[in-house]
């Protein structure tokens, strides 16, 4: 347990570094594979503090399947634009954003700071979790039981975006038209077959 | 060592008083469920049963929510993720109600618009069971999820009309703003659960009461973030500036949606978590100061900017953008004095209701008006509408009196109970700045009446034809208007038992 604050330190910077690559790189395919290691980073913190199966998770769902994704949507659209381009914003706006984020960074160090932590400890410490069973355990038992409205309406929240998605990513066309045309092409399908056959 | 609470045998059961408290959310999560199948009926157009299936959703829940509200008990579930009261019945109500309007007047401009996807009513749907559980989250998990519900149907009907350039940068910058907003009020939950290891509200109030010690600059910063979060989504300066390109963009019958029902939700839900998280009652004299004066500051500048900017706009749907930021101002007056008068949060309640009437008619009849792409909403488009259309001209006419609060209409009613809260609670140069504000106002909610009352039309523009659901949805908004104005101790008292529930 000594040595994990110099892996916190070590995947949480890595993290962060990661992170400034995901908005500061110009090529979009660069900003996603950064993502995936922001995420390896994450698991690695989660690993650190003992919640192993989160972990995994993160490496599986997030790093694994999301951003595999992710990917694929990118290099399908092919696009080469930069995503971003710093010179183009406007002087003043960019001083007011080096100067918020440097106020607000100084005020998270200056708040943290003041602040001894952890100012108060919820149950879930790694010894009782070890007590109870192990993460697996404990994960899925509080989730179907303390915490099975979170996770439902999470699930409503997945449809919901899966139909809002739908709805703006579709062609264009009324479902009466999509009909008609199903059947026109049926038609000239059957028309060709028929041609072929006369062949 | 605590033992670690595994599963709690309380929580595999439902007792009937718990099953009743939840009928709203569970009719209208099923209808929602009900009406997305209906969107892929094999039949020529799944528009009407989709339609139909979403009216009678937030009919029914309307009506379970009504008996809940009569009922009046409040009854917590789910391991205190959230609290079925009064005041969530309440606002059930009011979103439910913008919803079912908001459908009802989108029906004919889909199908002008040509992007008649039964998707739409369902997207509606899942924004307003969104705002429902939000209202009634007694937990900032529950909070955020809730509201990212909302949103994310949001942004998707705001982006709708795929092929306008306006609509797609509306949905884009709302998008990500709004996104970012949410990760901010994320990060601020995270902090306050840092700080005092829960995340349910009343468990972190009791924790602060009990060990005075946990009020650490960490617990501030917290509670700021997630007050950033709420400040953003009710558009206050200085997290306003995605409103009016949103609200120009989002289709009209959309708009209207957002600054009733979204704005009522992020209200409501602010009241709860603030009321709960001590404002008022239960936090150190420094802190309440400080918050006080935090949001004095806001609300002055929110009144003013939103009053001042709107008077050089000429596009109304803009124009209403910019008046909805100066009444969330008002409705910020309602907050910073309902800790100290004997009315409490009401009069914010009530001036939620009234402004949610008023401006969801107001966008009724934009909705109307509007020609192909939202096109000619501008003011001179609007010249000689009395003589086209007197009654539409003398509705809009009896809304913008309204949003001016000029009795006797609900806006005065509403305003009139804010100010005169305000003035008990000894804040008199808010009230005095708010008064001077909307006198200010005055002048652009009557220019729009000028054109319609006393300029001649240029050219000769078609002639809008209503849909008989949006006749039914004006009529009903005027004669509410009209009746709140009226008689305002009915909607005064239900929202003071609403208001006594927190």
């Amino acid at each position: 347990m000594d040595i994990s604050p110099f892996f916190f330190y070590l995947f949480g910077g890595l993290a962060i570094l990661f992170s400034l690559f995901v908005v500061l790189k110009k090529s979009p395919v660069a900003s996603a594979f950064s993502l995936v290691l922001v995420f390896f980073s994450f698991a690695a913190i989660y690993a650190v503090l003992g919640a192993h199966l989160i972990a995994a998770l993160q490496v599986l769902v997030y790093a694994g399947a999301i951003m595999v994704l992710f990917i694929f949507v990118i290099m399908l659209l092919n696009q080469d634009v930069p995503s971003f381009d710093i010179a183009r914003t406007h002087v003043v706006i960019r001083a007011v954003a080096v100067v918020a984020t440097v106020a607000l960074f100084g005020a998270f160090v200056w708040v943290f700071k003041n602040s001894a932590l952890p100012a108060a400890r919820g149950g879930f410490s790694a010894s009782a979790i070890e007590m109870a069973g192990g993460n697996t355990v404990v994960v899925s038992e509080l989730m179907f039981n303390q915490y099975i409205l979170p996770f439902e309406v999470t699930s409503i929240l997945l449809l919901a975006a899966m139909v809002g998605a739908v709805a703006i990513a579709k062609r264009q066309k009324s479902s009466a038209e999509v009909l008609r045309e199903a059947a026109a092409n049926q038609r000239k399908q059957a028309g060709r077959a028929a041609v072929g056959g006369a062949k | 060592m605590p033992n670690l609470p595994m599963i709690n045998p309380q929580l595999l059961s439902m007792s009937p008083e718990q099953v009743q408290a939840l009928m709203p959310y569970f009719l209208v999560c099923g209808g929602t469920i009900i009406a997305l199948l209906a969107c892929v009926l094999r039949v020529l157009s799944p528009k009407w049963p989709v339609f139909l299936l979403t009216l009678a959703t937030c009919a029914v829940g309307i009506c379970s929510s009504i008996g809940l509200l009569h009922n009046g008990t409040s009854v917590t579930l789910f391991n205190s993720m959230m609290v079925s009261d009064p005041f969530a019945s309440f606002f059930n109500v009011l979103f439910l109600a913008s919803a079912a309007i908001t459908a009802m007047i989108s029906f004919r401009y889909l199908d002008r618009e040509k992007i008649q996807h039964p998707e739409y009513f369902v997207l509606l749907l899942f924004a307003a069971f969104g705002m429902m559980i939000m209202t009634s989250a007694t937990d900032l998990v529950m909070v955020f999820i809730a509201l990212e519900l909302m949103s994310l149907s949001v942004y998707a009907l705001v982006g709708f009309r795929r092929t306008d350039r306006r609509s797609n940068e509306a949905a884009m910058k709302y998008f990500i703003l709004g996104s970012a907003a949410s990760a901010v009020m994320l990060y601020g939950a995270a902090m306050l659960y840092g700080a005092t290891g829960s995340m349910e509200i009343h468990a972190i109030l009791q924790a602060i009461r009990t060990t005075p010690t946990l009020m650490t600059p960490l617990f501030t910063l917290g509670v700021w973030l997630v007050v950033a979060g709420f400040l953003f989504k009710v558009a206050s300066v200085p997290f306003h500036m995605w409103m009016p390109d949103v609200y120009e963009g989002a289709p009209a019958p959309v708009t209207g949606f957002m600054t009733t029902g979204l704005k009522a939700a992020a209200f409501a839900t602010f009241v709860r978590v603030f009321v709960s998280l001590g404002y008022g009652h239960a936090l150190t004299e420094t802190i309440q100061t400080h918050f006080h004066n935090i949001l004095w500051v806001i609300a002055v500048l929110t009144m003013a900017l939103g009053n001042f900017v709107a008077l050089t706009q000429t596009n109304l749907k803009r124009m209403l953008g910019y008046s909805s930021i100066a009444h969330t101002g008002y409705l910020l007056v309602g907050l910073i004095a309902g800790s100290a008068s004997d009315q409490g949060y009401a009069p914010m309640v009530v001036y939620l209701v009234a402004y949610s009437v008023m401006n969801l008619g107001a966008f009724i009849i934009l909705t109307v008006l509007a020609s192909r792409d939202d096109g000619g909403l501008n003011l001179p488009d609007l010249a000689g509408l009395s003589r086209r259309h007197p009654w539409l001209a003398f509705s809009m006419a009896v809304f913008l009196f309204s949003m001016a609060g000029i009795p006797p209409t609900a806006g005065f009613a509403a305003k009139y109970m804010i100010f005169s809260a305000g003035v008990q609670a000894g804040e008199i140069p808010l009230v005095v700045i708010s008064v001077l504000c909307s006198a200010v106002s005055v002048y652009y909610y009557l220019r729009v009446l000028v054109y319609m009352y006393m300029r001649d039309p240029v050219g000769s523009p078609a002639a809008s034809r209503m849909s008989a659901w949006s006749t039914v949805a004006l009529a009903a908004m005027v004669a509410m208007t009209l009746q709140i104005g009226i008689m305002p101790a009915r909607a005064l008292s239900a929202a003071k038992k609403a208001v006594t529930s927190l």
